[in-house]
């Protein structure tokens, strides 16, 4: 019961927190979203890693506490039993898969799943979500008998029974010896099996059970805190010097700062640094060009912003440069416009991307050029690059090239 | 609330019951229309194969191995303290729990990354160094242990004498 809260809430939140994620990705025209708290995004994407590292221990020791349950004989009772175990399979089976590709794409580890990550992450999401629905109905009744813990068990510790249980232990051995007349510790697997029920997992009233249900709470516990401890550091930086395992770590990188895509992965070394390299802006038939020497010369502003990834990792830094609103509005941009940005990045699906209006016109949202007091580092896109608050990092564009009000 | 008077949920049950099952089955539609329309034909059997996969290692494998375990760790209780027992197996519990999520980010290190601020930390070492502080604290925590039940059963012999 305790185990099945608290994974049904870590799945509650990754679901919630994911959706957020894809819906900033992938908006429908008609949605606006909250540009503050500038740290939004950071807070949700790093709840939704670090739910899914505390699931692992959780889904462990779940599926350990139900496992007498595969066991069931006879396998199939009925239709509906056999749709019930169906969807729990379902459940099982996306949940995992689910958790472990998400794990393995903070790693980056690509190369052992031959699917897209996005799609297949997405779309497991509702399978994941649908089968949890399923599984809360039939055990609803189990549920709300249980829930509180002074329902649940008898004074001994025993756990009170709802109905009978098919499945109960009965006293097989002497009941089929009994029937057909035959000893049931002949043979191999009979041998073994006596040899197991000679020692009897404690059952209440026995001092024992209390110890091994403690120590079993207790691994995972601690399993769990152990984990998201040391690996939270990477998207919240009070963590960030116990961080041991997460797959980023804060201050690593050029200018401190940890990189997602590199310039050489994006294919920009040459056209990112070439000296007659332009921004564009357009508005229609109007159009206005400039080159880094003249968007240093505008108004320069900071912006203390985080760059917040979907994998998880985050940090802040301080960024300068002009704000993408004064650049809009000198090609005459209306007030509620969105603004198509496109990158030097080749071959990306984030090589052009949409800005919805509210991020355009909020004032820290900046065209930077300089991060820590420095002009940007290639691979934290010089020569120029988006940050705006509550955004994930994939769509913080590097390596500008035009933009394009819609 | 929940139990009605003969005995059979109460129609409040019943009603969550199905309005969960409905949506579930919804969500579920949901979710495979999306895979339908986003992942491409040829990805489906890398798909099929990691559920299929998932349910292999999970009953056939993981099942099996902590079958096992749970046997072997109830014979020896004969010899050695429960509690003793309960105390290693959680430790060991602890240590392939984290030892599952760690491992991978050893073996891409190893395969590469993209650029050096990807898996940054030498994670083999990490681990290492994890094992030992588990290892540590489980000898204290058997040692306590021992003393607490040594010194429980004095107290028994005493007041029994």
């Amino acid at each position: 019961m305790v185990l099945g809260r608290l994974l049904g809430a870590a799945f509650l939140i990754c679901f919630s927190t994911g959706i957020y994620s894809h819906l900033l990705q992938d908006p429908a025209p008609w949605m606006q979203f909250p540009t503050r708290p500038l740290w939004l995004y950071q807070v949700t994407q790093g709840l939704h890693i670090t739910s899914g590292i505390a699931c692992f221990p959780l889904i462990f020791g779940k599926l350990y506490s139900v496992f007498p349950e595969l066991f069931q004989s006879p396998p199939v009772r009925s239709i509906a039993h056999f749709v019930e175990r169906g969807t729990i399979a379902l459940f099982v089976a996306s949940s995992l898969v689910q958790l472990t590709i998400g794990l393995l794409n903070t790693y980056q580890f690509y190369a052992i799943f031959p699917f897209s990550f996005r799609h297949v992450h997405f779309a497991l999401s509702f399978i994941v979500i649908g089968s949890l629905a399923i599984h809360i109905a039939v055990k609803l009744p189990v549920i709300t008998r249980y829930w509180r813990k002074r329902d649940a068990v008898d004074a001994d510790g025993r756990v009170l029974e709802l109905e009978p249980n098919p499945d109960a232990r009965f006293d097989t051995r002497d009941e089929l010896r009994r029937r057909t007349g035959l000893p049931q510790n002949a043979g191999i697997t009979g041998r073994v099996f006596e040899w197991i029920d000679r020692a009897p997992a404690p059952d209440p009233p026995d001092p024992r059970a209390r110890v091994s249900r403690r120590g079993f709470f207790a691994a995972i516990a601690v399993a769990g805190g152990a984990l998201v401890a040391l690996t939270a550091g990477q998207s919240f930086r009070v963590l960030d010097p116990i961080n041991v395992f997460a797959p980023r770590k804060n201050d690593v990188g050029p200018q401190g700062l940890p990189v997602n895509r590199t310039a050489k992965a994006a294919g920009v070394t040459e056209t990112a640094t070439a000296s007659d390299w332009t921004l564009t802006v357009t508005n229609g038939e109007a159009t206005r060009v400039f080159d880094y020497a003249a968007l240093s010369a505008m108004p320069q502003h900071d912006a203390l912003l985080p760059i917040a990834c979907v994998e998880g990792w985050s940090q802040y830094a301080n960024w300068r440069g002009v704000r993408l609103r004064d650049l809009v509005d000198l090609v005459d941009a209306p007030e509620l416009a969105s603004v198509r940005i496109t990158s030097l990045q080749q071959h990306s699906i984030y090589g052009v991307t949409e800005m919805q209006p509210e991020f355009v016109r909020d004032e820290l949202t900046l065209v930077a050029l300089r991060l820590e007091g420095e002009p940007l580092d290639l691979d934290h896109g010089y020569p120029a690059r988006i940050i705006a608050p509550a955004r994930p990092g994939v769509l913080q564009t590097k390596w500008l090239s035009k933009l394009e009000v819609i | 609330m929940d139990v009605a008077d003969d005995g059979r949920p109460s129609e409040a049950i019943t009603l969550w019951r199905g309005w969960l099952i409905v949506a579930g089955v919804l969500l579920l539609g949901l979710g495979g229309l999306t895979f339908l329309n986003d992942v491409s034909f040829d990805q489906y059997p890398g798909v099929v194969l990691w559920l299929g996969g998932a349910i292999i290692l999970h009953d056939g494998i993981g099942a099996m191995a902590v079958f096992g375990v749970t046997v072997i760790a109830r014979r020896t209780g004969r010899v050695i303290p429960f509690v003793v027992l309960a105390i290693i197996q959680a430790a060991l519990a602890i240590a392939v729990i984290v030892t599952v999520v760690v491992a991978p980010e050893i073996v891409k290190s190893w395969i590469g990354t993209a650029n050096p601020t990807i898996l940054p930390l030498d994670y083999l070492s990490n681990l290492v160094v994890f094992y030992a502080v588990v290892a540590v604290l489980t000898a204290v925590a058997v040692v306590v242990a021992l003393i607490v039940v040594v010194a429980s059963r004095r107290a028994k012999a005493v007041s029994g004498a």
